[in-house]
């Protein structure tokens, strides 16, 4: 039963994950930009999740409002940040990334304090047992929420024109330029989703431990930039399934091997053994 | 007159593509031989198989009798091979003479340790100058490499090429984008090169150009060798004819 | 001089030692680094361990050295495989698995709780800075020198292209390394001197936020500049002090200003002087 639940367990980190790393690596795949500042977005989804609901008094009205407004704020962060400097060397940016996430966690400290805040009334705290394993409602609303979320824009990006549009530039911006899709719309775009989805996996996290604090977005963050590596950088389906491991093998790495390596070195020792012997991340495309 | 390089059944595959096919030929010591063939025959392929950028699948590549088939790039260019690109690739952070200059401390940087404690550039610089002047662009040898003309950019190629003091020199397109005069110099310039005892094998489309200076082509088209042999009687080949006027009309048409 | 501002010196001079470490191996051979912190630790307990074991301060030292250089070497093996975005990404992973075992490990490097009372170096706080300060001099003396060889000709041409450095005869995997190991030996030599600096080292001081710092040092002052570099961590280290009147505002002022430079003036204050220049020829020269 304890491989069970360690397996669901794992998985339900692998969709908190996933819903980070998609954006990531959206940003990665068109700018080749090491996006750090998605990690304040994510923080700012849980804050305003968070205060929402607090005041409407209704999860699922407040959801999407918080997502659409990180995702506006995605677009600006693109706008004013990144698409200045694109021409400079890699470092720039990601420099550039890392002050301004320092500047949004201190902007989160200091506007709502530094002990965090928590709901009045934590939604979805009901327990369910299935065969002996124990689940909270938070526990499923998130892997159903982020395979649905992500499954529905896997199908839009299939089956409508902005998806296919959209996949063209990410595949081939030039190309998809000379057939006349504006490559700086597919930017918009892809900041809006990805820090969308960033948004709502901050709102999950929130759920889940009942608390939202100025430091939270860094180290799921930075164990999403592992998993971008490891599901091949700018590929979104490696990317699904590298997040999906790596909170398994965190949630079973944590009870076997706790002893000498704590969660995140544990999730960042398999990302260097996976790239010496897979340099090119788990899922490459060619 | 020797084989200074000999290429023996090279086999390139890129994700599912026959880039090359078991390709041999080889390179007599002191000859000026071109690699020709239409657009996507796989001749900067071949180039980049013999330095070692491009693991071909398959093959068996000699220098001077020795085998260089496993050994990395650099250390194939320590023993005598020299590349040019056909995208011009200088160093950007650096002037041209500095970017010749490099090239021609091959030595000085052969060892790591030693190159710690290596600090006199003066030689080196000297023979930069030279080189820069040879190919004719020692004019241009303090100035940044950012916003010179291609046809500046081409010679550096060479010029950087030539520092390594190689036995042998593989010229990716250094005529392309040059005018009708660069050309000719630059032509003119690798055939004394060439007489003062360097081994040329040159990827050229001026077929002009190609026809006055090569003492021997070599012939690819879908990554297979069609032709062998000088000049004239190559040419005159149906196969070859067939190739390049197949193709020509093709691009002709589209 | 006083207590306070001797020890903010000495906590410069440690920082730029650090910093023109990363310089070498980010500046001037290209290879960036987010996991810098791990070898400013490594550094700092090997010298706790073995100051505490009783051996001198000099072989301390010159054993941390020794020991961060080595492993910085095995880490630049990394760079040798992967390319460039995903070793940005590998070093930030050493960072957290360096911080990771060290939190675990309570029983020879205590666990959260760090090393506490460890000896002196026997100088006093002034003896100290003085040697922290020669310190500084060799490794900015030897950092200038190496960029005048031809192995920082070398790295230069790594830093700008490595494919074509290779076709030009140089072996970009030995020029990395070596740029790994004497990069992290110099963090080394700064964590052995922090540790007698502070005489009680924790696994935070080593953390993600350090490695930023130093980068942040080196990009603010202007990366592969000597100079620029230690400018940038004289002004990075000092800001919270000057900022002390908005205390609490002092790290999002930082992240700002980080923000900004790359922003505004990616060459960081290196290239202040060439992007005024540019400035003042555009309007004319109109003053």
């Amino acid at each position: 039963m304890l491989y069970v639940e360690l397996l669901i367990q794992g998985l339900i980190y692998g969709c908190m994950y996933a819903m980070i790393a998609v954006g990531l690596t959206l940003v990665y795949g068109l700018l080749r930009i090491l996006h750090v500042a998605h990690a304040g977005l994510f923080a700012l989804g849980g804050y305003l999740g968070l205060l929402l609901t607090n005041a409407t008094g209704s999860l699922l009205l407040s959801m999407p409002l918080a997502a659409g407004l990180v995702g506006l704020l995605g677009m600006v962060v693109y706008r004013l940040c990144y698409q200045p400097i694109l021409d400079r060397p890699p470092y720039v940016a990601l420099i550039a990334s890392i002050g301004l996430f320092i500047a949004m966690e201190e902007l989160f400290r200091l506007i709502f304090g530094p002990y965090g805040l928590t709901y009045t009334h934590a939604p979805l705290q009901q327990l369910f047992r299935f065969s002996g394993v124990t689940l909270r409602a938070v526990d499923l609303a998130i892997v159903v929420g982020s395979v649905s979320l992500l499954g529905s824009l896997a199908w839009l990006a299939k089956n409508t024109r902005t998806g296919i549009a959209w996949r063209a530039t990410v595949d081939d911006p030039q190309m998809a330029g000379s057939f006349g899709i504006s490559v700086l719309k597919v930017r918009y775009l892809n900041f809006f989703i990805g820090s969308a989805l960033a948004g709502i996996g901050g709102i999950f996290i929130s759920l889940l431990s009942n608390l939202v604090e100025p430091t939270m977005g860094g180290v799921p963050s930075y164990k999403a930039l592992a998993i971008i590596v490891l599901g091949g950088l700018g590929n979104v389906g490696g990317t699904l399934i590298a997040s999906l491991v790596l909170g398994v093998v965190e949630a079973f790495g944590t009870i076997f091997i706790g002893d000498y390596l704590d969660r995140d070195a544990i999730a960042f020792g398999f990302l260097i053994l996976v790239l010496m012997i897979r340099p090119q991340g788990l899922f490459a495309r060619s | 007159m020797n084989v200074l390089l000999d290429v023996v059944d090279v086999t390139v595959n890129f994700g599912g593509v026959n880039a090359l096919q078991g390709v041999s030929f080889q390179v007599r010591d002191g000859e000026l031989l071109s690699l020709i063939g239409p657009n996507g025959a796989g001749k900067t392929t071949m180039l980049k198989a013999i330095t070692g950028v491009v693991n071909p699948q398959n093959a068996k590549i000699r220098l001077d009798g020795r085998d260089i088939s496993r050994m990395p790039t650099h250390r194939r260019a320590q023993l005598g091979l020299a590349l040019t690109h056909q995208i011009v690739r200088p160093f950007r952070s650096m002037t041209l003479l500095d970017n010749v200059t490099l090239a021609a401390g091959h030595q000085r940087i052969r060892s790591v340790f030693r190159s710690m404690v290596a600090v006199n550039r003066d030689p080196e610089h000297q023979k930069a100058a030279v080189l820069l002047q040879l190919v004719g662009i020692d004019d241009h040898a303090g100035q940044t490499v950012t916003g010179q003309p291609l046809g500046v950019l081409k010679r550096l190629e060479v010029a950087r090429a030539l520092a390594l003091k190689p036995r042998l020199l593989l010229l990716d397109e250094p005529l392309a984008g040059l005018n009708h005069i660069e050309a000719e110099r630059l032509a003119d310039t690798l055939v004394q090169i060439n007489a003062r005892g360097l081994t040329v094998v040159m990827i050229e489309h001026n077929l002009g150009e190609v026809l006055r200076i090569s003492q021997r082509l070599v012939v690819l088209d879908n990554g297979r060798k069609i032709a062998d042999g000088i000049p004239d009687q190559v040419m005159r080949m149906d196969e070859v004819r067939a190739a390049y006027v197949g193709k020509e009309k093709q691009h002709a048409a589209s | 001089m006083l207590i306070y501002e001797l020890s903010l010196a000495t906590v410069v001079c440690i920082n730029i030692i650090q910093a023109i470490g990363l310089n070498l191996i980010t500046g001037y051979c290209g290879q960036i680094s987010l996991g810098h912190a791990a070898f400013y630790g490594i550094g700092a307990y090997t010298t706790a361990l073995m100051a505490k074991a009783g051996f001198p301060g000099p072989v301390n030292l010159m054993a941390a050295m020794l020991l961060s250089g080595s492993v910085g070497a095995v880490v630049g093996l990394t760079s040798l495989r992967v390319r460039e975005d995903f070793l940005a990404i590998t070093t930030m992973g050493v960072g957290f698995l360096f911080l990771g075992i060290v939190r675990q490990q309570e029983r020879f490097l205590g666990g959260e709780l760090g090393i506490s009372s460890i000896p002196s170096f026997g100088l006093g706080k002034p003896g100290f800075f003085g040697l922290t300060l020669i310190l500084v001099i060799l490794t900015a003396a030897f950092s200038l020198y190496l960029k005048k060889t031809w192995m920082g000709f070398a790295f230069e041409a790594v830093a700008d292209d490595e494919d074509t450095a290779r076709v030009l005869s140089v072996n970009v995997s030995a020029y990395k390394l070596v740029a790994f190991a004497l990069g992290t030996a110099m963090a080394g030599l700064a964590g052995g001197l922090y540790c007698y600096f502070a005489r009680f080292i924790v696994p935070d001081d080593f953390g993600f936020i350090t490695s930023i710092s130093v980068l942040s040092m080196v990009a603010v002052g202007g990366i592969g500049s000597v100079y620029g570099v230690i400018l940038g961590t004289v002004l990075l280290t000092l800001m919270p002090d000057f900022f002390r009147f908005i205390s609490d505002y002092k790290l999002f002022v930082y992240g700002a200003l980080l923000f900004a430079v790359m922003r505004f003036a990616p060459e960081g204050l290196a290239g202040l002087p060439a992007l005024v220049s540019a400035k003042v020829a555009r309007t004319g020269g109109a003053p």
